[in-house]
Formats: C-alpha cells, structure tokens, sequence
C-alpha cells in the first residue's frame, strides 16, 4: 500500500476521531473569513466610512480573532494529537520511522486543512451576510446587505491558515518527536495526575487562593476611590495579579481542598455522586487547573469587555439626554425662527424657560472629610443657579424652606467618585457670599451640555427670592436663559431635525473676557438630543459591533475546549463506568453523578468568570455609560446560556460513552 | 436447593453468516454454598459463560435463574439492581477505582443501598480483618501491593452480603503466595459465611481449592470433578491429569 493510500484509509477508518478536530477547523475558519468578509462588504464599508476610528477597529479585531482562532485550534490539535496516541504507536511498532509518520500525519493535516478552509469559506461566506445585518441594525442603517464575495478576504484567509496549518505542523512534529513508543501508548493516561495525597501544605496554599481573589475583588472596588486613585495603574496590574494568580490557586488547590474536607467527613461512605463527580473532579484539578484558570480568565475578560460595550450602546439614550435633557434646547433668545417654523408646520411642542444665573462654588464643602485637598480633582467650580419657580415647571413637586438648595444633574462619573453629602455651602460671586442649605442631591438632567458641560453637571435649585438677588450679577453669567422644547409627537422627529438645522438654532454665540479683559465672541453648538443619539450610535457602533463579535468568538472558543475536554475525560473515564456497571449501577445512577459533574465542570468556570468580570465592570462601568445592572444582566444571561448548551453536549456525550461502556 | 440454574445456555456473536456459536448449549446447577471452578483453555468459553451466568452479558438462546429469578426476563434496570443486590464481582484486573481509596471502593456497592452506616461500618470490620487489609483501608490502589488491590476487591465483591459471587481469574495476575493467600481467603468466607462462589480460572492451584471443578471445551460442558474427602493435593493431581486428557484431544488429533 502506498502511502498515499494508508493516510487515506486511516481518514476514513477515524472520521469519528476526525469529527472533533475538524468542527474545530471549520468554526474557526467560518469566523474567521466572514469577519474579514464583512469588512470588504461595500455597505459595511459605506458606513463604516462615517465612523471614524471603524476601519481601524476592525483590522485590529481581525488580528485579536486570528489570535483566538490560533489558540483554540492548537489546543484541539493538541487534544486530538493524545488521543491518536495508540494508533501513531502502533504505526511505530510495525517498523514505520518517526520520520514517515510525521509525514503521514501532515499529509492528512493538510488535507484536513483544505477540506476544512473549504467548507468553512462556504459558510462563513453566508454568515458573513448575516453578521453585515447585524452590524448595520446596530448602526441603525435601513440598507439592504448585498451579498459580496471578495477575492481579497479569500487571500487573507488563506494564508493566514496557511501559516496556522504551518505551526501546526511544527507541534505535532514536536509531540511525536518528543514521546518515546512506550509513553505513546500510555499518552491519554499519564496528561492527568493519578491520585496524590492532600497535603496541609497544599491546603494553606488552597486558603492562600481564596484570600488572594477576596482581596482582588476588594480592591477593584476600592479603585476609583479617591485615596487610592493616585496610583490607578499599579493598582489595576495588582487587581489583574491577585485574580488570575487566585484563580490559579483556587482550581489548583482551593477545589481540591474544599471537596477533600466534604470527602473526610465521609468517612468512606461515598454517595454515587460523590464516586462520580467529587472525586474525578478533585483528582484532575492538578492536570486541568491551567486551563481551567486560562478559560475562566478568557471567560472573565471578553465577558467584561462585552458588558461594557453593551452598556455604552444601551446607554446611547442616557447620552442624548446628558446632551439635550429635552428634545431641543435653546439659550437666550435663539431659536425664535425654529420655534416660528415649528409653529408653521403644525408641530406641537411644549417650551419651558428656565432662568439661570452662574455663581462660583466649592464642592469641597459637601464631600466626606478625608475626601477634601484631593490633588487629582478640583473642587472649585463655576455652576448655575435655577430658581425653584422655574425647575418646578420641569420636575414638579419640590419645596424649599428660606435658605435651603437642592443640587440636581448630579450623575455618573462625577457621582461615583465624588459622592456629595448634606449641608452648608457657600455660593459666591463678585466678592459676595451667600450661604444655603443643601437639603437633596439629585441626579435629573435640566440643562443642555454647552452650559453644564459634556456628561452633564450639577445645578443648583434656590428659591426665586435668593436667585433674584444672585441675579444682581448678571453680568458675570454667559447663559441667562434657556428653552427646553420637548415635542408632542415623536413621529415629527424628522422634521423637526430638519427645521432645526435649517434655522440654525443649534448655533449659540456669546461674548467672554479673555485674560486681557478683552471681549471675545465665541459660538457654541447646542446639539439636539436625537442627533446626538444617531452621533453616539454611528461612532460607538462598530466598535461595540466588533467587541460583541470578539465576545463571541471567545465564548465559542473556550465553551468548545470545555466541551472537548469532558469528551477526552470521559473516554478516559470509560473503564470506571465498564465497573462501576458490572457491581451493578445502572446508567441512570451513573448518570445523575455525571450531570453534577458537568454542572462543576462547566459552571464553576463559569461562576467564577462571571464573579471576576462582574467586579471588574463594576469597577469602572460609569466611565462607559449610565445603566449597569439591564447590560450586565443580559450579557451574562447569553453567557450562561451558552454555556448550559455546551455543557447539555457533553452530557450526551457521557450517556453515549456510558451505555457503550458494558 | 440450587441457587444457580442454567439451561441450555447457546450464546452467539456476529450476525447470519459470520456467526459464531462460542457457548453451544450448556446445562448446569450450583448449590448453595459450593465452592464452583470453572477450566478450559483459551477460547472455550469461560469467561462468556461467567459473563452470561452473572447477568453482564445476555445469552442468546436457554436461560439462567439465580436464586429463582429469570434473568432473560428482567429490564435492564432491574438488572443493575439485581447485580448490586445479590452478586459480588472479584476480576482478574481488580477493577478498582483509582480515585477511590480501599475504603471508598469496598463500600461502593451500598452506596446506592439505604443500609444504615453503623451496619455498613462493622461488616467493613468484619471483612477487612478476614481479609487482612485492616492497615490499608486509607490508602489509594497505587499505593498498594496486587495481593491487597485483590483482596480489597474480594471484600467489595462481599460487602453486600451476596447471595452469589462471580469470579473471573482473581489470581491470574498475582504471584503465587497472594493467589494462595487469597484463595485460602475465599475458601474461608466459603466455609465460614456459607458464599456460594463461582470461579472461572486456567490455574490448576487455583481450581483445585474448590469443592468442585466445571470443565469446558469448545462451548460445550466436557466433564466434571468433585473435591469431596479428597486432600487439595490429590485433587490437584486429579485436574491436572483431566486437563491433559482435555488438551490431548485438541481438533486435529
């Protein structure tokens, strides 16, 4: 038989074997190719085009997703290489050189290469449409997605798997360089610890790993605190060390330890679940405890950075009312003609006017007191006074006593490191003083950005008596006036864009004294609060597109190398149920133990990811957007169901093995 | 009274054409409290009838009856349980758990079982100092000798106070003094707890410490031997002189 013919043969003879591997090859080439795809897809690159940073963006997720679709398939080839263990021993005790079987190996890699780039091209050249509808849902574009088929993607992928197919090559030529004919036929057994004693050693190390997270966990909620905040990168690097080193700790010792205090107090007495679940588990933790830790990271990161990308486009809104707290905003006497043209088209609207008057002030007085002569932040500001007569048009139901202030507009990024309290402060303008009570802070947005500043800021609420005396110093004040004009219909939305474009409305100027005393004209653009959506949206959009699709990717990639590992467990695991059977446990019992050890397998992983990132955008969430708990929620909800999938997979996967086993 | 009946036990493997008929009708009774070995060569047919006997494999045609239950008749279920209930395994590979300790693993069987622990624990005394393995019921199976991973087999094969143990070369992998120290063993819970114990082995030592010796040839029943008053040297004499008489006539004479 040639050789030609004996690789051929044994492809054949294997392709259950082969099965694994080659999902493994198509997946990744699909997802490669019809991300690379999208991005010469002429309506994706149109409007891509109106978003800046876009195209960037995606090359730089191509090499993230290059660097996925890398590891996972050498990590399937590595699993695939232990299994095929017997049979490439066999080949060297019939006489064949290390040299002839590494040929034939690559020979069949290469073939299963190119049938693998091939279907998966095909796939992925479908999907790729799918992704593109994605993408532009999300950008809020209504254009029909052509199907494109782009010779230059085809090239991209092809050498790029050329050059996986290339290491690939040069790690099976290693694995079968490096085994010697005995440790071949033993490959499947040896990867995993046999069964070791516990040490107390090993059990402090194990109380060490929990400490080390509980500490991580703690500080990254302590990160944007103000006395730490000085140091915000050493601290994120000890945060990421302490996780990733406990999480180590934790799979490596802590598990072990924890299910051998449970496994002494039984006292031999073991439950089938315990045979099943419990001990397996607690006996592999030393052979899978780096896997484990390197999935639960991956699990944790692109979960996080989901999330937060998840809550900047849920938080678009949130971001159009920082902008423009109603659907126009108008200062002084501007915008007369939009209101008139309004008017002329029929649109129905409501205008409230609000009186402001800027006065100085310092925050310092309402914060905690080890809070104060923070050098990262300062405290003085200029901010603007409403009168109580007016904000009740808006917001109705406040009532102040002489005296007493509210600080409304209060939110986000500012809030969560800044927390204010009750009390005096002392508002000041030109040289004069004037004492209030801050009896509420809140956090609704009343005035347009080009007054409190980009994200919003804080305004405080007086009664009309003490603003008319502020108002005495008009002339230090830029803005006196604002109109809030919220319409009654939001279907006149577009043409209310158009009109007030068209009036130039948005269009702001004002006189200020520069350092010289000089009067200087400035403008402003006030921008409305729907075209500040669509901006956000159009600029955010790929990004949080390609981040989505990253997240995806990763949670494919480490589910099915979850999913891989309990297909080689359980085959390594064959003999126990061929016993356990014999001394008569039916399947049924066997089974109820591998359904506890899946939910461990597959849900600690998981349980411990979804705990690292949840503290992870806890820590700093409010810098991307104002809604956690909606994009968190449903972000891990699609993780966890992901993961149930995979782990229903490898349940089956057992009952097979399971009912084959006698 | 029979404890074990069968009748006309035929088992086949392969299908049509390829069929290959390995126990060609085999009708046999064992009592309570009998010490049954089974002999033949290679390829006889032992172990397949162990195999059908114990309820792991089925039989194509005939029937077997433990303790007056038909096996052919019960649901697989049922026949996990049955296992559990009535039978006691000892193999030639142990078939331990390697992840269990001596302990863990002789106990196994009654962890589905509601026995109360107190009951569970003193018949674990009882067997371990039978057995000796006393010292050794914390460490795990690759910290122990064959004789022990053996003889922590027998007692998880006991555990469960049998009605019948199968056993299917238990000294085909131990030298010569574990095999007579466990055998000795065997005989002594034979004697002493009145278990019935059917053994298949190749080992004329082996057989000769059973009451009575089953010798099969080509699937079929050849002959038997009783101990009877006979001491275990004669009756080793006599086997060995049976199986030469049993090799002798192979297919091409």
């Amino acid at each position: 038989m040639k050789l030609n013919q004996l690789v051929f043969k044994s492809m054949l003879k294997n392709i259950k074997h082969y099965y694994l591997y080659f999902f493994a090859l198509i997946f990744s080439v699909t997802l490669y190719f019809s991300f690379v795809t999208l991005q010469y897809n002429d309506s994706v690159l149109q409007t891509a085009a109106n978003s800046g940073s876009a195209a960037a963006g995606l090359k730089a997720a191509t090499y993230i997703l290059y660097f996925i679709v890398l590891f996972f398939v050498l990590y399937a080839n590595h699993l695939f290489m232990k299994r095929r263990s017997k049979e490439i021993g066999l080949y060297q005790l019939i006489g064949m050189t290390k040299g002839l079987i590494i040929r034939l190996v690559a020979l069949e890699n290469i073939v299963l290469f190119a049938g693998a780039v091939l279907v998966g091209m095909v796939f992925g050249f479908l999907s790729s449409r799918l992704f593109a509808m994605v993408l532009l849902k999300v950008l809020e574009q209504d254009t029909v997605v052509a199907m494109t088929f782009s010779i230059e993607a085809v090239k991209q992928t092809l050498l790029l798997f050329a050059i996986l197919l290339a290491v690939i090559l040069v790690q099976m030529a290693f694995m079968i360089r490096r085994v010697s004919l005995l440790s071949l036929f033993t490959a499947s057994k040896q990867a995993d610890e046999r069964v070791k004693r516990f040490s107390p050693l090993k059990m402090m190390m194990g109380a060490i790993g929990i400490g080390l997270i509980s500490y991580g966990y703690y500080a990254s909620t302590q990160l944007f605190s103000e006395d730490v905040a000085t140091d915000l990168f050493l601290n994120m690097l000890i945060i990421l060390a302490t996780t990733i080193g406990g999480t180590f700790f934790v799979f490596r010792f802590s598990i072990a330890f924890v299910l051998n205090l449970v496994r002494m107090k039984k006292n031999g007495h073991l439950s089938p679940v315990d045979v099943l679940a419990l001990t397996p588990i607690m006996h592999r933790m030393k052979g899978n405890a780096k896997s484990l830790t390197l999935i639960t990271v991956l699990t944790a990161v692109s979960l996080a950075i989901t999330t937060l990308s998840y809550i900047s486009y849920y938080s678009a809104d949130e971001k159009a009312f920082s902008t423009s707290p109603t659907d126009y905003t108008l200062y002084e006497d501007n915008g007369k003609e939009f209101l008139a043209a309004l008017d002329m088209e029929g649109i129905a609207y409501d205008a409230v006017e609000l009186r402001l008057q800027k006065v100085e002030f310092s925050l310092e007085e309402l914060v905690a007191e080890h809070m104060k002569n923070n050098e990262l932040w300062n405290m003085d500001m200029e901010i603007y006074a409403v009168p109580l007569s007016d904000y009740i048009k808006r917001y109705p139901g406040l009532k102040l006593a002489e005296n007493e202030a509210i600080i409304t507009g209060y939110n986000n990024v500012l809030s969560e490191m800044i927390p204010l309290q009750l009390g005096n402060v002392t508002m000041k303008a030109e040289g004069q003083s004037y004492p209030v009570e801050v009896i509420e802070v809140k956090d609704e947005y009343l005035l347009g950005n080009i007054v409190v500043g980009v994200g919003g800021g804080p305004v405080l609420i007086v009664k009309d008596a003490l603003f008319e005396q502020l108002a005495q110093h008009k002339g230090i004040s830029v803005w006196h006036k604002q109109t809030s004009i919220s319409l009654h219909d939001q279907g006149d939305l577009a043409r209310a864009e158009m009109l007030y474009k068209e009036t130039n409305a948005y269009h702001n100027e004002f006189y200020t004294a520069d350092k010289n005393g000089e009067l200087q004209l400035k403008t402003r653009n006030q921008v409305s609060k729907e075209k500040s959506r669509v901006d956000y949206i159009s600029v955010m959009g790929v990004t949080i597109f390609t981040t989505a699709f990253l997240g995806l990717a990763f949670l494919l990639a480490t589910g099915s190398i979850l999913y891989f590992k309990q297909m080689t467990e359980a085959e390594e695991e064959r003999e126990a149920y061929t016993i356990l059977r014999k001394i008569g446990f039916s399947q049924q019992e066997i089974l109820r133990g591998i359904y506890m050890k899946q939910a461990f397998n597959f849900g600690l992983p998981l349980a411990i990811g979804l705990l690292h990132s949840y503290f992870a955008v806890k820590s700093g969430w409010f810098l991307f957007g104002s809604e956690l708990v909606t994009p968190l929620l449903i972000t891990m909800g699609l993780y966890i169901v992901m993961y149930i999938i995979f782990a229903l997979l490898s349940i089956s996967y057992y009952k097979k093995v399971i009912k084959e086993s006698l | 009274m029979s404890i074990l009946i069968g009748r006309k036990i035929k088992k086949t493997y392969g299908k049509k054409q390829m069929a290959y008929e390995v126990l060609k009708g085999i009708d046999l009774e064992v009592e309570k409290g009998e010490f049954v070995g089974i002999m033949g060569s290679s390829g006889s047919g032992k172990t397949t009838l162990l195999n059908v006997l114990c309820s792991i494999d089925r039989v194509t045609e005939g029937l077997v009856e433990i303790d007056g239950q038909q096996l052919q008749k019960m649901k697989e279920r049922d026949l996990a349980k049955f296992r559990r209930d009535q039978l006691g395994f000892i193999f030639q590979d142990y078939n331990l758990l390697d992840t269990l300790t001596v302990k863990e693993n002789i106990l196994l069987p009654l962890s589905i079982t509601k026995i109360p622990k107190a009951a569970a624990e003193a018949r674990f005394a009882e067997l371990v100092k039978i057995l000796m393995i006393e010292d050794i019921a914390n460490k795990y199976p690759n910290e122990i000798s064959g004789g022990q991973k053996q003889r922590t087999s027998a007692a998880r094969a006991l555990i469960s106070n049998p009605s019948i143990v199968f056993a299917d070369e238990p000294t085909g992998a131990l030298d010569s003094k574990s095999a007579t120290a466990l055998l000795s063993n065997l005989v002594n819970i034979n004697e002493q707890k009145n278990v019935t114990i059917m053994m298949v082995t190749h080992d004329a030592v082996a057989a000769s410490f059973c009451s009575r010796v089953l010798f099969l040839k080509d699937g079929q029943l050849y002959t038997e031997l009783y101990k009877g008053e006979k001491n275990r040297n004669d009756f080793f004499q006599q086997i060995l002189h049976t199986q030469s008489v049993l090799g002798g006539d192979g297919h091409e004479a």
